[in-house]
Order: C-alpha cells, then sequence, then structure tokens
C-alpha cells in the first residue's frame, strides 16, 4: 500500500527529480537510473520505460539537453545536462513543492507526526 | 557477447520517428540493457540471470514505443528561440555564406541596391534641405510672410512700402510680432583696406526675436535703436564677417566705417544663421550685416516706393485663415484711404515656409520622383534576381517543407536574406550618397546648394535605412511567396529544370515594370530636354558672345550727380582704352538679374481713376544698347548730345509699346513715370528697342523703360564691356582698372554675360541633367532585367530545346 503511493507521488515529482540529479553535473540514463534506485533507498524506482520517454519529453522541452560522449577508455554514452531553462524550471517547481509541502504541512501537521 | 542494439531494434518497431532519432534512442536503450547484464554479471548473477535482469528492463515494449512516440510528438510551448524573431542571427548567417559563395550575383545585386539607395539618399538630402525642413527658427509654423501683390499684374514681385508696413504693424491684432525687409543692399565697406562690397539687410527690431534667435556676442537692435525718427547708426554682423574683419578679437563696440557713415557693432550673430526668406531664398547671397530698418535712406519714403518684405509671427491660437482675414481687412482699409497709391493692390498671407520653398518644389518633387522610380526598379532587378536564383534552391526549399519546416520560418529566411542583401546594398548606398552628393553640392546651382547646409545626418540615415528596408521586403517578397506557395512534390521534380511557369510570368511581370517605368522616365527626361532645347533658344535680346560685364559700387562722398558722371567718364575712358574691347556702356542692372526698380507709368490720354502699368525702369547710357546688341526697332537712342533736355526723354520696349499704345507709333507720345501723376513731368518718347528677357530666359519680358544715365546718374552702375574676342582672359584686367579708380570703388560680380546666360538655366539643366541620368540609369537596370529574364528562359527551356533538336535529326544509327 505504502510503496503505491510513493508511486503515485514519483509520478507527480518524477522531472523535478531528474532535473534535480542533472543540475550537479551531466549524466547519462543509467548513471541516473542507479542514482534514483539508491538515494531513494529503493524506495524510487524508475523503469527504463518510463525514464526515457521522460528524458526524451525533457530534452523536447528544451531542459535538458542529450550529446553523445566518448571517453577514453570507455563506452560512447549519451549525456543529459541541464540547460538554462532547465535550471529555471527546477526552481519553479521547487518553488512550487515546497508550497505544497508547507500547504500540507498546516493542513496534516504531519511533520510533527 | 549479447547483440543488444538488434534485441532492441527487433522490440520496438512501432516508434514512429526519424531514423536518425530511431538510431540514437535504440542505441541509448541497447547502451542500457547492456550495462544492466554487465552490471549483474559483476554483482556475481550466472548468465542465464543477468540476462534476465536485463531483459527485465522493459517489459511492455509496445508501452515503450507509444510513451517514446508521446514524448517525441511534444510540441513545446513557444520559447524564445521560437519567438517570431529568435534565430533571425541563424538566417543572417546562413544568408552571408550563400552570398560569400556566389560573388557574383552578390556584387550585382548590392551594386544595383547601391545605386538604388545611394541615388535615393542624395537626392532626398538634397531635397530635404532645400524643401522637405522646417525652418531653423523657434516655432517655424507660426511664422508667416505677408505679401502685397498688384491685382492687375501678379507676376509683379511683391514689395510693400514702408508707410504701410508701419500702418500694418500698428492695427494688426492676429500677430505678436511683424518684421520689414529691405531688399538685399549693397554697400560699400571702406577704411584702410581696399573698397569692399557687403551684401547686408536693413530689418526691423522685432526680426531677430521673432525668429527666436539670439545673438552669439553682443545683442540684437532695440526698438529704440529701430525709431524712425532718431535710427541708431548700429549694425549686427555675420559671424564670417566678424571672423573675417576681427579675427579672434570681440567686434562689440568697436565701429566701421559702411557706405561713408561710422557704424557701431552691437552684436555677431551665431554661425551659420541665414535669414532664409524673400528677399534671400532662391540667391546665393550672403548676408554679412544687418541693420535697423529705419537707418535705411527708403525707410521715410513716400507711400507709393514699395521697398519691404513683411513677416509676422502668429500669436498663439490665431489660426491663417484668421489672420488671413485680418490682412485682407487692413488692406482694403489702407485702400480706402490712400487710393491713390493703394488701390489696386491684394494683401495675402501665406506660412513663411511655403514663400521659402516656393522657387524650388516642383523641381525638387520631380527629382524625387524621378528617383524613387530608380530604386523601384532596383529593387525589381534585385527580386528578379533572386527569382533567378528561386530556380537553384527549389529543390532545397522543397526538401525543407517535406521535413516539416514551416511556411513562416522559411518566409523568414527568404526575407532576411533581401534584408541582408538590402542593408548591404544600403551601406554601400551611403557612399554612393555620400560621393553623389559632393558632386551635386559642387556643381549644383548656386542658390540651390549654397543657401542650406547640404550633408547626410540622421534624418538621411533613416531615410537610408527605410530605403533599404523597403527594398528588403519589394525584393525579397515576390521570389519567397512565389517559392513558397509552390507544391512541395513539383518543386522537388522541377528541380534543376529551372522555374515554373507562374514564376516565369511573375519574372515577366517585373521586367514589365521596369521597361514601362524606364519608358515613363524617357519620356519624362526627353520632354525636359525638349523644352530645355527650346529654352536655350529663346532668344534673350541681347547679344551675350564676347561681352563682359562689373558691377561696382561707388563709395557715397563720390555720388553727388556731377561727380558720379565724371567718374563715369573716367571708368569709360580707362575701360576703353584696353586692347580688345570695342565697346563701354553702363546700366542700372543687368538683363536675366530680376527687377530692378519698378515704376508707375500714365499715358497722355489716360483716364482719371485709370490704375497705371507698373513697367521695369532701368537707366543705361547713351551706348548702351550697342554695345549690348540690343536691336533698334524705331525711333532713336540717347546720344550724348542729349544731355540738356535728358530728363525729358525716354526709349521703350516692344512689350511696353505694345502693352502701351497697341496699334499705335509710340513715338513722339508722352508720358509721366512715379508715383504722384499730378506733379511728374511729361516725358517723350524717342524710341522702340527690343525687349530684353529681364527676369529670365523662362519668363515673357514685362514691360521696359530705360531712362538716359545724364538724367539719373547711377550709384552703383554695371559695366558692360564688348570685347573683340573671348572676354575671359580681359576680365583680371578690367576689374583691376575699375579698381584703379579710386580706394574706395569696388569691383564684384565680374564675368562674360555668356556665364550670366548659361547661369540663368543652371537650375533647369541642373535638374534636366539629373532626372535624364536617371532615366539612363533605369534603361541600364530594364537591360539588366530583360537579359537576366531571357536568359533565365532559356535556361529553362534548354532540355525541351535539345529533345527538339535530337528528334529532329535523321534517325541515323549513332554507332555503325
Amino acid at each position: 500500500m505504502a510503496s503505491t503511493d510513493i508511486r503515485d507521488l514519483q509520478k507527480g515529482s518524477a522531472e523535478m527529480i531528474v532535473l534535480a540529479l542533472l543540475e550537479g553535473r551531466a549524466r547519462h540514463g543509467y548513471e541516473l537510473a542507479k542514482l534514483i534506485e539508491s538515494q531513494s533507498d529503493n524506495k524510487l524506482q524508475f523503469h527504463v520505460a518510463s525514464l526515457y520517454p521522460l528524458l526524451y519529453r525533457l530534452e523536447r522541452k528544451r531542459l535538458v539537453e542529450g550529446r553523445w560522449v566518448e571517453k577514453a577508455g570507455e563506452r560512447r554514452r549519451r549525456f543529459y545536462r541541464l540547460t538554462s531553462e532547465g535550471r529555471r524550471a527546477l526552481e519553479h517547481q521547487r518553488r512550487t513543492w515546497r508550497e505544497f509541502v508547507d500547504a500540507l504541512n498546516v493542513l496534516t501537521r504531519f511533520g510533527h507526526a | 557477447m549479447h547483440n543488444w542494439q538488434q534485441y532492441v531494434r527487433e522490440r520496438l518497431s512501432h516508434i514512429t520517428v526519424s531514423p536518425e532519432r530511431e538510431c540514437e534512442i535504440v542505441g541509448e536503450l541497447a547502451l542500457q540493457l547492456e550495462q544492466a547484464y554487465t552490471g549483474a554479471l559483476t554483482g556475481g548473477a550466472t548468465e542465464q540471470e543477468a540476462l534476465s535482469h536485463a531483459r527485465n528492463q522493459i517489459r511492455n515494449w509496445d508501452d515503450l514505443a507509444r510513451e517514446i512516440n508521446l514524448a517525441e510528438r511534444y510540441v513545446p510551448a513557444p520559447s524564445e528561440k521560437d519567438r517570431p524573431f529568435s534565430g533571425f542571427v541563424a538566417d543572417v548567417r546562413y544568408a552571408l555564406r550563400f552570398f560569400r559563395r556566389n560573388p557574383t550575383f552578390t556584387a550585382i545585386a548590392v551594386l544595383t541596391l547601391a545605386f538604388g539607395i545611394g541615388g535615393n539618399t542624395a537626392i532626398f538630402t538634397l531635397v530635404d534641405a532645400v524643401a522637405l525642413r522646417s525652418l531653423p527658427y523657434s516655432d517655424p509654423s507660426r511664422l508667416t510672410a505677408i505679401e502685397t501683390r498688384k491685382s492687375q499684374q501678379p507676376e509683379i514681385e511683391p514689395w510693400t512700402s514702408a508707410l504701410d508696413f508701419f500702418d500694418m504693424r500698428d492695427h494688426f491684432q492676429s500677430f505678436s510680432h511683424l518684421a520689414g525687409i529691405s531688399p538685399i543692399w549693397n554697400l560699400v565697406l571702406t577704411g584702410n583696406q581696399p573698397a569692399e562690397r557687403v551684401e547686408a539687410l536693413f530689418v526691423s527690431a522685432s526680426f531677430f526675436p521673432m525668429l527666436g534667435i539670439s545673438a552669439a556676442r553682443g545683442r540684437t537692435f532695440t526698438s529704440e535703436e529701430d525709431n524712425r525718427s532718431t535710427p541708431s547708426r548700429v549694425v549686427v554682423l555675420s559671424h564670417g564677417f566678424a571672423e573675417r574683419h576681427f579675427g579672434g578679437r570681440d567686434p562689440v563696440g568697436s565701429s566701421f566705417s559702411m557706405d561713408g557713415a561710422s557704424w557701431t557693432v552691437i552684436g555677431v550673430m551665431p554661425v551659420g544663421f541665414r535669414y532664409a526668406g524673400e528677399p534671400v531664398s532662391g540667391t546665393a547671397s550672403d548676408i554679412e550685416a544687418w541693420f535697423p530698418l529705419s537707418a535705411n535712406p527708403l525707410a521715410a519714403s513716400a507711400r507709393g516706393l514699395r521697398f519691404l518684405k513683411v513677416i509676422g509671427r502668429l500669436k498663439p491660437g490665431v489660426t491663417l485663415e484668421r489672420a488671413a482675414g485680418e490682412v485682407a481687412a487692413i488692406g482694403g482699409s489702407l485702400a480706402e484711404k490712400y487710393p491713390a497709391t493703394n488701390q489696386g493692390f491684394t494683401d495675402s498671407i501665406q506660412p513663411l515656409s511655403q514663400q521659402v520653398i516656393s522657387k524650388f518644389r516642383g523641381p525638387m518633387l520631380l527629382l524625387l520622383g524621378a528617383v524613387g522610380f530608380v530604386l523601384l526598379m532596383a529593387c525589381a532587378n534585385v527580386a528578379n534576381l533572386l527569382l533567378a536564383r528561386a530556380a537553384t534552391r527549389n529543390r532545397e526549399i522543397s526538401v525543407r517543407i517535406a521535413l516539416g519546416a514551416s511556411r513562416f520560418r522559411l518566409l523568414r529566411q527568404l526575407l532576411t536574406e533581401g534584408l541582408v542583401l538590402a542593408v548591404m546594398g544600403g551601406l554601400a548606398g551611403l557612399t554612393v550618397a555620400y560621393v553623389g552628393l559632393m558632386y551635386l553640392v559642387r556643381t549644383g546651382p548656386e542658390p540651390l546648394v549654397r543657401a542650406w547646409p547640404i550633408q547626410i545626418d540622421a534624418r538621411a540615415l533613416l531615410f537610408t535605412t527605410s530605403a533599404a528596408l523597403l527594398c528588403a521586403i519589394l525584393a525579397g517578397l515576390p521570389p519567397a511567396l512565389r517559392m513558397l506557395r509552390g507544391d512541395a512534390n513539383n518543386g522537388l521534380r522541377e528541380a534543376g529544370r529551372g522555374l515554373t511557369a507562374a514564376s516565369h510570368r511573375l519574372r515577366s511581370g517585373l521586367v514589365i515594370l521596369q521597361v514601362s517605368v524606364a519608358l515613363a522616365l524617357l519620356v519624362g527626361a526627353g520632354l525636359l530636354v525638349h523644352s530645355f532645347e527650346r529654352l536655350l533658344e529663346v532668344d534673350p535680346g541681347f547679344q551675350p558672345r564676347n561681352l563682359a560685364t562689373i558691377s561696382t559700387l561707388i563709395y557715397q562722398s563720390a555720388r553727388t550727380p556731377a561727380a558720379r558722371t565724371t567718374l563715369w567718364g573716367e571708368l569709360h575712358d580707362q575701360l576703353l582704352a584696353t586692347p580688345g574691347v570695342t565697346g563701354v556702356a553702363a546700366v542700372s542692372r543687368l538683363p536675366l538679374m530680376g527687377s530692378n526698380l519698378g515704376s508707375w507709368l500714365y499715358k497722355e490720354g489716360q483716364t482719371t481713376g485709370q490704375p497705371p502699368l507698373d513697367v521695369e525702369y532701368r537707366v543705361a547710357t547713351p551706348d548702351y544698347f550697342r554695345v549690348m546688341g540690343i536691336p533698334l526697332r524705331a525711333g532713336r537712342l540717347f546720344d550724348d548730345h542729349d544731355d540738356a533736355n535728358a530728363a525729358n526723354l525716354v526709349v521703350i520696349d516692344e512689350a511696353a509699346a505694345l502693352r502701351v499704345w497697341p496699334g499705335e507709333d509710340p513715338l513722339g507720345k508722352r508720358i509721366k513715370l512715379g508715383s504722384d501723376a499730378a506733379t511728374a513731368p511729361w516725358i517723350t518718347v524717342i524710341g522702340v528697342v527690343g525687349s530684353v528677357r529681364h527676369m529670365s530666359l523662362e519668363n515673357a519680358p514685362p514691360p521696359e523703360i530705360y531712362r538716359p544715365y545724364s538724367a539719373s546718374p547711377m550709384i552703383s552702375p554695371i559695366l558692360v564691356v564688348r570685347t573683340a574676342t573671348d572676354p575671359e582672359p580681359l576680365l583680371g584686367p578690367l576689374a583691376a582698372k575699375v579698381r584703379g579708380i579710386g580706394p574706395n570703388v569696388s569691383a564684384y560680380n565680374v564675368f562674360a554675360m555668356q556665364t550670366l546666360v548659361d547661369r540663368s538655366t543652371e537650375q533647369r539643366r541642373f535638374v534636366m541633367l539629373l532626372v535624364g541620368g536617371f532615366a539612363v540609369m533605369a534603361v541600364v537596370l530594364a537591360a539588366v532585367g530583360i537579359y537576366g529574364t531571357v536568359s533565365q528562359a532559356a535556361y529553362s527551356e534548354l532540355p525541351k530545346s535539345a529533345y527538339g533538336w535530337l528528334s529532329a535529326q535523321p534517325r541515323k544509327p549513332l554507332f555503325r
């Protein structure tokens, strides 16, 4: 039950999560999937089936930019980095979520639970 | 080793994206699976477990394909990059790249536009300076000119008498200021230096405040200094005059001698100050000194002597119509009060700006129109060039449309190309305009180009920019629309075979337009040339060849009649003694220099109340007619024996004979001259001479009478010198002889008479040459346009013709 709830929440916040992970540096798809898994104690999971279409959609929105990069001794991978528009969108989403959480806090006092 | 690419490709068959994009997506997903697989192996999984782990990454391929399709089809809201002008820089770069690759095309297009835009900018700058720009005075729209014209002879230049002006000034309610301005006055600057002529104006004290111009140093006149009973001997100098005579010193407070009197300098006008209205407009005169109107020798003259131009500034809130009503009413009351001098005159008012530009408006608009047509032709030519270029770009455009480029995006790119061309043409055009303007200013008629500062400024740049933008649209839009209207598939099929029929029609239309415009310009230029030729054929009424002329001005102290007669005798003898000189005479004003003094003529037997005739009035020495080559038609000329009763004799011209005594013999008839018929003496007509074009070659000569020199010795005789050969080499020595007569005699306007004749047609010649030049330019542009269209048509028809030729050949085997 609890995990279903988290997945519902995850859907709404997927964009922000990906944008936030790309904030520090450019990453490739596999790395992103791994990071989400590891940093959320496996509570959040992005299946490949949803991560890549999300990345493509963000790319179409010009919030991220994908580029094939070949590093010495490594396979050629597609790296995604945040665009300036993406950076602005991330800020906006953070603000919206903060307001949402604050409102939830007031209404449900779940922060004191 | 697993082939993950193939694995993904086989399962992701339902995505509908471009092949390149599909490759990317497949590659990326394959890498994801491969990494999952490798990761599992590294984590200790068996081969089978690792494979299963990797395959479990994506379980439902159809869902994934649908999600990817949805994501890829997502159309983002217009971002900054997609707004109408985003990507403009890229378009410009693209256009520049194309132009670099096609230097011949670019050079022809840019040069064509450069001449079109440059020519227009040069002419616009000229016309703007001469006819469009508002006068450089404070609130110029409220400045008006009040004119008093003779109702029966409206062609006579309007002047107002001093007394009428004072009455107007006392009664007008509509004006905050009213100023009288004298004709351009020639004065002799005397002192230590050689005599120098100075052109001056006598103006009311309100003249400068009315224009809103203050002196740069010192001040202008006060109304006390312009007092009619006790005029002050003060003068305001032009900046140029002050610089020339006082160098860096402040002239204010110093005195100098002009016309034998001492004048105190009270102010110096700012650099570049010039009064633009009459009597200065239309002349190349450079006024160097301003005196109070009341100091003018004619200021106290009778009401019949009309010698002032009047200007006024409307009070705030007063309309021109209301002022016109008042001007007419006061003119009417003056006519009632002073019927002898004021009846038969009409007073009118017009904006001062209109008075200033009236002499130039027609020719200026003609020039602007002609050069505008040239710009239109240049645009048509560039449009034609771009259309021709479209032939080679059909495929590119069609492919881009097929790939989903929006028509707006393509239209923008094509228009950008036109704009880049126009900007390049505009920049090159500025150079053309600069050079053209320098040429115009150097060769143009003096009254036109010397009177105003003519230079390329912000207004000209704005005009150039607008012209370039207009060119961009006119030249870029037809080919752009043409290309975009075409069907993409058609374009693909047609590519490489030239233009469609519709494009041909468009290009033919452009060429027809060009030919029509060129023809119209040619016809216009032809008419101008024809009328100019007729003007040159006009007989000026005298023989200008081998004739020199020198204007003189005699210092005031020599202006007693006896002194003048002695001086003239000396001048005559000395000049006649010069080798190559065959005759010397003097006149009060040369032909083709406009009006001299007018006089009223009453003929004997004229009924009382009948208005007198305004006639031109000249004073001439007995030899004047012979030296000038003015033919005697009847009677006799003055001779040296007339001296005793010279005052009673007059020679008239044919125009006066016809006007005053139509169908009668004028010889022996008596007339009176002047404003007072009762007191003026009777004068007898002794001869009739041919009419001379005194005003200009274009205008029919007004009635003219000549009085003998001995009856009225001139203050500033204009000498005419007949020479045996070309007078040019003699001009210097002759002028030196005149100056050598005495330190207070100046000689100026020294030139061959033919120069005066040429100068009188200068403005027409100037306009004719320019319009002719534009017509030739238009023909060249039309020829280039026709060449382009025909060659393009031939090119696109080539395959068909070639097939036709081949099929018409006898069927012989090529190889045996």
